[in-house]
C-alpha cells in the first residue's frame, strides 16, 4: 500500500489551519471532521467551525456558551473517557457549524414582525409608524406612510425601531421607500432623508452599526422623482447577524420642506428587512448582567426554518403597484 | 566555470549558497532568492551557510523545483499577472508532488509556496465526501463503522 499522504499529522499547525480555513464552507469543515480520527481531532480541537462562524458573524463573540437540545452520545459511548473540555469542543463544532450552514442555505425573506416606535410622529391618526409595514404606498384612496414631526434644522435625525421575527436573524438587506406626496403638495415632493444607517442588537444596546448608506435623491426631472420614490435597496457589505431581534433605522438629514409650514419632514412609505430568520432552530438567552448570552441549538433539521421565499411574490406585487402609480386617480 | 568572467559589467558578486538534497544532489541558489525561506535566512544570519546545507527531508527532484520557485519569485520586474499564471502552472502537478511541495515549504518556511500549495489542497477538499478525501490522501486512521456512523450523525446536515 502506498504510504499515507495525510497532510494533517505531518505539517505544522499553522499550515493545516491555513488549508482548512481556506475551505470557507461550513459543510466542507463538517465533512472533513468525518474523514478520520486525525482530521476529526484537528477540526474539533482547533474549533475550526466556531472560527469560521465568528469570521462570518463577529456579533457572536458575545456568546458565553452553547447548548443543544438533543444528545449525540450513543449508548456505547456513555461512560466514555471524553473529558468535559472535549465535550464542549464537540458541541461547539456542531452548533456553530450548523448555524453557519443555515445562515447560508435558506432563502431571504421579510424579517419584520412589528413596528415598535418612531422618534417622532406628526399625526398618529393618519401618519402612524405602523403604516410603514404596509407594502403599498396607498390603501384605498388614502396615502399610507409615516411622517416625522417638522423641524427647522435639516440636520435633526429620526429613528425607527422594528421588532424582527426571531431572536436570531441574518440580515442581508434593508429597503426603504420614502414617501412621495403626489396629491397635496404641488410638484409631488419626496420627503426622503439624506442617508440611512442601521443598528441592531438586544435591549436597545446597539452594538452593530452599519455603514451609512446615502439615499438616492430626486432631481427636478419628473421621471427621476418617479424613480426615487421606489423602494431603495441597501445591501449590507456582508450579512449581519442580529441577536436579540430589534432593528433600529436611523434616517440622517432632511431634504424636503413642506409647503404648508416650511419645516423639514422625513416621511417613509415602507420599510422591509430581508434576511434569514434562524428561529426556531436556534435561540438565545441573555445572561444578566454580563451582557453575554447562551446560544442554543434547538434542532438539527432545517425543516423548522423557512425555505420558501415570500419575497419573490412581493417583487411581482410591487411591480403591479408601480404600474398603478402612474394612473390618474389622484390627479 | 565562472560565468561572471564573461560579463563586461563590473562584477557585483552575487552571493551564492549551496543546498544538498537527501539524495546527494547539490543546488546553487542566490542568497537573495534563498532569503524567501525563513529557515535558510536564519542559517545565513548565523553564518552557517558557507558550506553546502544538507536538507535530508527533501529529494533532488523537489529541491530543484523549490529552487526554481524561489528564483522566479526573486526576479525583479515580473508583473503580478504573469507571476500568478506562472504559479498556477507550477502547482498544476499530481497530488504526490504537491504534497512534497507542502512538506518542503513547511520545512524551509517559505510562506509564498506554502500558501500557494495549501490553497490547491484546500480546493481539492472542497465539495468532497469523507470517503473521497480518504482515498485521495490515502488516509489510514479511518473510523470504525460504528464510529463513522456516529460522527456522520452529528454532522448529518453536511451530507444532505
Amino acid at each position: 500500500m502506498d504510504p499515507s499522504m495525510d497532510i494533517v499529522p505531518r505539517i505544522c499547525l499553522d499550515t493545516s489551519l491555513h488549508i482548512f480555513m481556506s475551505l470557507g464552507d461550513p459543510c466542507d469543515l463538517a465533512r472533513a471532521s468525518c474523514v478520520s480520527h486525525g482530521w476529526h481531532g484537528f477540526v474539533v480541537s482547533n474549533g475550526l467551525s466556531k472560527q469560521l462562524c465568528l469570521k462570518m458573524f463577529p456579533q457572536l463573540s458575545g456568546v458565553d456558551h452553547v447548548t443543544e437540545s438533543c444528545s449525540f452520545k450513543s449508548d456505547a459511548e456513555t461512560g466514555s473517557s471524553n473529558t468535559k473540555e472535549w465535550d464542549v469542543l464537540e458541541r461547539e463544532h456542531r452548533v456553530y457549524g450548523f448555524l453557519s450552514h443555515c445562515s447560508r442555505s435558506i432563502a431571504d425573506r421579510e424579517c419584520i414582525l412589528d413596528a415598535i416606535s418612531a422618534s417622532s410622529t406628526d399625526d398618529f391618526e393618519e401618519e402612524g409608524f405602523n403604516n410603514t409595514l404596509e407594502k403599498r404606498d396607498r390603501v384605498g384612496r388614502a396615502a399610507s406612510y409615516w411622517s416625522s414631526k417638522g423641524q427647522n434644522n435639516p440636520a435633526v435625525p429620526e429613528t425607527l425601531i422594528y421588532k424582527l421575527v426571531g431572536d436570531l436573524c441574518v440580515i442581508t438587506e434593508i429597503d426603504i421607500q420614502p414617501f412621495q406626496d403626489y396629491f397635496i403638495e404641488p410638484g409631488s415632493p419626496i420627503y426622503s432623508a439624506k442617508s440611512a444607517r442601521f443598528r441592531m442588537d438586544d435591549k436597545f444596546v446597539w452594538t452593530y452599526t452599519s455603514p451609512e448608506f446615502p439615499m438616492a435623491q430626486a432631481s427636478a426631472a419628473l421621471w427621476s422623482c418617479y424613480m426615487e420614490n421606489r423602494l431603495q435597496e441597501f445591501k449590507f457589505p456582508e450579512p449581519v447577524l442580529c441577536i436579540g431581534g430589534f432593528l433600529l433605522v436611523e434616517l440622517l438629514g432632511r431634504v424636503q420642506r413642506s409647503g404648508m409650514d416650511g419645516s423639514f419632514y422625513i416621511c417613509v412609505s415602507h420599510v422591509q428587512v430581508l434576511g434569514r430568520p434562524l428561529s426556531p432552530t436556534f435561540g438565545v438567552e441573555m445572561i444578566e448582567p454580563s451582557g453575554k448570552f447562551v446560544l442554543k441549538a434547538l434542532s438539527y433539521t432545517k425543516e423548522s426554518l423557512p425555505e420558501s421565499s415570500p419575497q419573490q411574490d412581493y417583487m411581482e406585487y410591487s411591480w403591479d403597484e408601480e404600474q398603478d402609480d402612474s394612473d390618474e386617480e389622484f390627479i | 566555470m565562472s560565468s561572471s568572467s564573461s560579463s563586461s559589467l563590473p562584477p557585483c558578486p552575487k552571493k551564492m549558497i549551496t543546498l544538498k538534497s537527501s539524495d546527494g544532489e547539490t543546488f546553487q541558489i542566490e542568497e537573495t532568492a534563498a532569503l524567501q525561506s525563513k529557515t535558510l535566512e536564519n542559517m545565513i544570519d548565523e553564518n552557517c551557510a558557507s558550506t553546502p546545507i544538507p536538507l535530508r527531508s527533501i529529494n533532488g527532484k523537489i529541491l530543484a523545483k523549490v529552487v526554481e520557485f524561489c528564483n522566479k519569485h526573486a526576479e525583479v520586474g515580473v508583473d503580478a499577472e504573469s507571476l500568478h499564471a506562472w504559479d498556477a502552472e507550477f502547482v498544476n502537478v499530481e497530488y504526490t508532488t504537491l504534497f512534497d511541495y507542502i512538506l518542503a515549504a513547511n520545512f524551509l518556511e517559505i510562506p509564498t509556496l506554502l500558501d500557494l500549495a495549501s490553497g490547491v489542497v484546500g480546493d481539492m477538499i472542497k465539495g468532497k465526501t469523507p470517503d473521497e478525501i480518504r482515498k485521495m490522501f490515502n488516509i489510514n486512521d479511518a473510523f470504525s463503522p460504528e464510529e463513522e456512523e456516529e460522527v456522520r450523525r452529528a454532522n448529518q446536515w453536511a451530507f444532505e
